[in-house]
């Protein structure tokens, strides 16, 4: 077992906030995004799950030194009914509620980036939102549900522009398109001392 | 108001612009009856489309009468007889505008602000005792708005949301809120456009802010330290484009889900093409969108 410490660059002792940089650095550098079908693809994978590992042992055990404080304000039993807490709120559309919870806890895992994501969503804060679901795909690269996210999104501004298209055919080929390409063809033809359309 | 909701002209059959025209024709007569001559240089497209967005929502059949503009004597236009959307539609200009004046006399002290004013000083008591729920909620969120830009607010969506808000409460008319469901679709659809309102007019102004040392969310948000103002500038293209684009296709899909009873086309047309295509123009980098009709459409 590796000293999670090393793993992250960082000193003993480092705090809370100086931990979660690293990590976020870390994930950014090893993202399967800039290692795909790469021959070092393997590598980087081993790597982030390296740092992952280690990101967990620091927050949750508190480290050798104490550098995380490990009250969460809440006592739920696991993380997983907090979050799935957090869910049920903001199913309800109850977003205050999910908010204050998310607020009161000092666990910045990538679930919590989704969840916070999730709420600026339902108010309309898309910058937010969509930062919100980056980290957390950055934090946890192969989780679907924050991918899906992120690229429903984008999706979404696609459809719109397509749609676009149903109240005026900017985008389509039409008969000039067609005759300006014919006419540059046969221009560049003769340039070329053939000739394409016989009669011009 | 802005003036950026504009349909795209070069889309919309004949009938369909001259329709677009009687609204606004409509309006700028119904400010005339309401509240005298002056207070019709006020009038915006962004409310012109407030008073055709309502009235294709409404269950009556608007009126229209042929009648002869001061500003083109010689011709005889269409124009939407009044209608009691159309005097909302109005009123809530001069409220607008005369709230807009304020803050500019306000925040820059500026002469021509004081003197409009002054001018459109009675035109607004009248609307503000005619809406005084209304009035004080718009001048609430005016208010939210003037502390966030005071408190340098760092983030755009939380800077947009007073007036978004805003409109939220402007789109909301009693004719049109007919149930709990219909309202909450439209104050959905209020939010998305005040929204993209002032995102837009945000980054459009930016530069000028930047120079002339005004609050802009994005100066805030994108961390601005000096230096050469376009690189900023185009450095936050790509995350303006992707929140104005996605702000509209949210405003899309409200418009997809409400019913209409009239004028649908028009009011996609402004959705979907006048908005982007202003959008595409603030943010100045594809040109495409701006060339001319070709030939033989459909």
């Amino acid at each position: 077992m590796k000293d999670p410490y090393k793993v992250l660059e960082i000193n003993r002792g480092a705090s809370k906030e100086e931990i979660q940089k690293a990590y976020r650095r870390l994930v950014k550098k090893y993202h399967p995004d800039q290692y795909q079908n790469h021959p070092l693809q393997k590598l980087a994978e081993e790597k982030l799950a390296e740092v992952n590992k280690a990101y967990d042992i620091l927050m949750k055990n508190g480290g050798a030194s104490g550098g995380y404080s490990g009250s969460s304000g809440y006592s739920y039993g696991s993380e997983n009914a907090f979050f799935e807490q957090v869910r049920i709120h903001i199913n309800n559309g109850d977003l205050n509620r999910a908010e204050q919870m998310l607020n009161q806890t000092d666990k910045r895992t990538a679930e919590w980036f989704y969840l916070k994501g999730l709420i600026f969503q339902r108010k309309g804060w898309y910058a937010q939102a969509r930062s919100h679901f980056q980290t957390a795909v950055n934090m946890e690269p192969g989780n679907a549900e924050y991918n899906s996210a992120l690229n429903m999104m984008n999706y979404n501004n696609n459809m719109y522009r397509e749609r676009s298209g149903g109240y005026g055919n900017r985008d389509m080929d039409d008969l000039c398109t067609i005759c300006q390409c014919l006419i540059c063809t046969d221009c560049c033809c003769e340039c070329m001392g053939g000739d394409f359309i016989t009669c011009c | 108001m802005f003036g950026y909701i504009l349909p795209d002209k070069p889309e919309l059959k004949i009938k369909e612009y001259e329709l677009y025209r009687a609204y606004y024709c409509g309006v700028c007569r119904a400010i005339k009856r309401r509240h005298g001559n002056i207070p019709r240089l006020t009038l915006t497209y962004d409310i012109t489309f407030l008073a055709l967005f309502l009235s294709a929502l409404v269950e009556k059949q608007p009126d229209y009468q042929d009648f002869r503009c001061i500003l083109h004597p010689m011709k005889r236009r269409k124009m939407v007889s009044s209608s009691e959307i159309l005097d909302y539609a109005a009123d809530m200009n001069v409220l607008l505008s005369w709230l807009n004046l304020r803050d500019k006399w306000q925040d820059e002290k500026s002469k021509a602000a004081r003197a409009g004013m002054f001018v459109l000083r009675r035109a607004y008591e009248r609307v503000k005792a005619e809406y005084p729920e209304k009035s004080r909620m718009i001048n609430e969120k005016l208010g939210e708005l003037a502390r966030l830009e005071k408190d340098k607010c760092a983030s755009i969506d939380q800077a947009a949301e007073p007036f978004a808000r805003l409109m939220e409460e402007l789109i909301c008319h009693p004719l049109v809120c007919t149930d709990k469901k219909i309202e909450a679709l439209l104050r959905r659809t209020g939010y998305h456009v005040g929204k993209w309102l002032y995102t837009l007019d945000a980054l459009d102004d930016l530069e000028e802010d930047i120079k002339n040392k005004s609050y802009n969310p994005f100066v805030y948000e994108y961390n601005y330290q000096g230096g050469d103002i376009k690189e900023f500038r185009s450095s936050l293209l790509d995350d303006a484009e992707f929140l104005l684009i996605h702000t509209l296709s949210e405003l899309a899909r409200c418009f997809e889900l409400l019913e209409f009873k009239r004028h649908k086309n028009i009011a996609g047309n402004i959705i979907y093409l006048g908005m982007q295509k202003k959008t595409e123009a603030v943010l100045g980098r594809r040109n495409c969108i701006e060339r001319p009709v070709q030939g033989i459409g459909n």
